[in-house]
């Protein structure tokens, strides 16, 4: 028996060579992506994983890892495995051509137009 | 708290030969997109491809510095049912449970990488992988604790610090996260030195003799001076070791010699009193610790291994029959 | 107001030594993400005693750290069922579900208190304490429907906790008198509140309460006699203060 200097470790009487099987697959549970939202009106930013046997739980985890300083006021959770998310190799289907102005509010100049008009009209 | 990034002296030196052998066989196109992708200092990110050799350190890598987390709760742990006075009661169960926070984060850091938490765990508790070597020492006394809060804490965040900056963004995050906790560990450890040291006589004892006891632990922490081969050149160019061990470990006696002598304290390197040098740490002494014949490696497994089973029956139940296990996204 | 004190101690009492051996799971826990979850509710626990012992030093009794940690065992008023040891993740789980339940209820009544600093605790703590009972509900109910043996571990801890339990609301010797001020309704109401709390709970989770017939309440707690478990305890807590109890730490 371990005769420690951490007194929980002492009253454990644990064995110095206490022989362990090793942890099977999903020992750990499944993993769920937390989302957290610090105030109302503010986005839920994804702040990592949890390990969790359900959904409820990994609240309960999320609250303590993420949350338990600052500010606070919602989390979600998700199931890492029901997240569908694109491929970083892919990631050049987001380079799309910068001719799209049609579709910026700076593709649209007017002012000069305007003023074009009022120039005109000023001389009638 | 505790980064520590030294290439394992027991490793087999299978890919520390030769530069080209690390990266046999890689895909020469991919390679370089990759390394111009680190160049440009932009992160890696898990589904990336990524050489052999980046995964496998980065895997040994975090899953070392997670390891320390979880046994790093130990040495402090020792105190948690003793602490002196509320304020540091409080502070030190917080400050235990962000070890085991950290531990959550490097290991989801690390499963980014495609090693199950189960699998690291294994590692660990079967004494295949290591993890920081200072967490093999005795915490005799409470100004122990308070010693490994500022200084350990101390060299950590140099550590970590310097990582934060590497490539593998899931690391980088989390290392982020686990700096900002990182400051109230380093000002509840000072907080804590100081009171012993301008306190009473027996108190100032404690504390000059913890710190003669935990110095040459922590000259070791950084790991011994890097040789200077192909292989640490390319873990440095792949942003993955991130600062010299030796300059980390001049830059913590930079910053916190001044403050241990500012307390009247003295550090039992002589050398470094007078020639403002210090001796180099006895290296042996660091092989056999990380071999297991430090103090307490066996009590520290032990302990793990006593956890893991005393919560087994727990996490069995709950184990739900259409769970599947996905690697977490980032 | 030795009514006030009285009701002041044991709920002190109870909450620290409560939160010290919840404390004592900080990194030994079944999995890491429970492991913080549980630090952070005995932290909570901790605060709460000093807050309460704060209250106690204000009314003229020493500061809160000499109350916690440099008094005899003796002194203690908490229910023997705070201080019996964690023993394993069913029993502490048990244990924290019917002790949160309880402690809930208590502020909950006490939040209308017309003793206006407890009163303030109360509303100040609620939040947390909702989270406590939160988890411990989801704990027990999970677990009890969890496995065979999962089910059966619960039930012979929830057996083995009960007279304990029952020991949470032994009455002093100033129930009327808090009423009488409105400081406080009284242990026996509390009771009621308790049982109508965890009954569903209970039923939910598929397990039983035991048998009327066998309720035994542990009693003493309140007066001073305690199990063989609170002096150990009470002795390693105080160990590094009492070094040198008029030094700071």
């Amino acid at each position: 028996m371990i005769q420690s200097l951490d007194p929980r470790v002492t009253r454990a009487q644990i064995e110095l060579n206490n022989p362990i099987d090793p942890l099977t697959e999903l020992d750990q549970w499944e993993t769920y992506e937390v989302f957290h939202q610090k105030k109302r009106g503010d986005q839920h930013i994804h702040v990592g994983i949890v390990h969790a046997a359900n959904p409820e739980m990994a609240l309960l985890f999320a609250k303590e890892q993420y949350a338990r300083r600052g500010v606070s006021v919602n989390i979600w959770v998700v199931k890492t495995a029901q997240v569908y998310s694109s491929d970083y190799a892919d990631s050049d289907i987001f380079e799309t051509v910068p001719e799209k102005v049609y579709r910026e509010a700076g593709g649209y100049k007017v002012m000069e137009k305007i003023n074009k008009y009022k120039k005109a009209q000023a001389v009638k | 708290m505790y980064g520590n990034a030294y290439i394992d002296p027991n490793e087999n030196p299978v890919s520390s030969g030769k530069g080209p052998s690390i990266l046999e066989g890689e895909d020469p196109v991919l390679l370089a997109e990759f390394e111009a992708r680190i160049q440009r200092g932009e992160k890696i990110e898990p589904k990336d491809w990524m050489p052999r050799e980046y995964r496998k350190q980065l895997i040994r890598m975090i899953e070392q510095h997670a390891h320390s987390e979880i046994i790093g709760a130990l040495p402090e742990g020792t105190w948690i049912t003793r602490a002196p006075g509320f304020k540091r009661k409080l502070a030190l169960m917080a400050k235990v449970q962000d070890e085991v926070g950290h531990a959550q984060l490097l290991y989801s850091a690390a499963e980014t990488l495609g090693k199950s938490r189960e699998d690291m765990i294994n590692d660990l508790i079967t004494g295949k992988s290591k993890y920081s070597n200072v967490f093999n020492y005795p915490a005799y006394t409470w100004a122990d604790a308070c010693i490994i809060a500022w200084l350990i804490d101390a060299g950590a965040i140099i550590n970590q610090v310097a990582n934060a900056k590497g490539s593998y963004g899931p690391y980088c995050r989390a290392l982020d996260r686990i700096c900002t906790e990182e400051s109230f560990h380093l000002k509840y450890g000072h907080d804590n030195v100081v009171t012993l040291a301008t306190g009473t006589p027996v108190q100032r004892k404690m504390v000059q003799e913890a710190l003669n006891r935990w110095w040459p632990p922590i000259m070791h922490f950084f790991g011994p001076s890097d040789k200077i081969s192909s292989h640490t050149e390319i873990l440095m160019r792949w942003k993955v070791k991130m600062a010299s061990n030796d300059d980390m470990r001049q830059q913590f006696l930079n910053m916190y010699v001044p403050k241990i002598w500012d307390l009247g304290l003295t550090v039992p390197d002589t050398n470094l009193r007078k020639n403002e040098e210090t001796t180099d740490p006895d290296w042996d002494e660091f092989k056999r610790v990380i071999n297991g014949g430090g103090p307490c490696n066996a009590e520290r497994l032990a302990v793990r291994r006593d956890a893991e089973e005393r919560g087994r029956w727990v996490r069995n139940a709950l184990k739900a029959g259409s769970a599947k296990y996905v690697v977490p996204l980032a | 107001m030795e009514s006030a004190k009285e009701l002041f101690f044991k709920m002190a009492d109870d909450l620290l030594i409560f939160g010290h051996r919840n404390s004592e799971w900080t990194g030994l826990g079944p999995i890491l993400e429970e492991d913080i979850a549980f630090s952070s509710m005995a932290q909570d626990k901790i605060g709460h005693a000093q807050a309460i012992y704060q209250i106690l030093h204000e009314m003229g009794e020493a500061d809160s750290d000499a109350l916690a940690f440099n008094r005899p065992s003796s002194a203690f008023r908490n229910c023997q069922f705070v201080e019996l040891p964690n023993g394993e993740y069913d029993f502490s789980m048990v244990r924290h579900f019917l002790f949160d339940h309880a402690d809930q209820q208590r502020f909950e009544m006490l939040a209308t208190s017309a003793f206006e600093p407890i009163a303030k605790v109360a509303r100040k703590i609620k939040g947390e304490i909702k989270y406590h009972v939160f988890h411990a509900d989801t704990w027990l109910v999970k677990l009890s429907q969890a496995n065979e043996e999962s089910k059966a571990r619960m039930q012979s801890a929830l057996n083995e906790a009960w007279n304990y339990a029952l020991g949470i609301f032994e009455e002093g010797d100033f129930e009327s008198d808090l009423r009488s001020k409105g400081i406080f309704e009284g242990e026996a109401a509390l009771k009621a509140r308790w049982m109508d709390k965890i009954s569903p709970i209970i039923e939910k989770a598929g397990l039983r309460i035991p048998d009327e017939s066998t309720w035994n309440p542990v009693l003493g707690g309140r007066k001073g006699y305690h199990s063989d478990h609170l002096d150990p305890l009470v002795l390693e807590m105080g160990e590094v203060f009492r070094l040198d109890p008029g030094a700071e730490w």
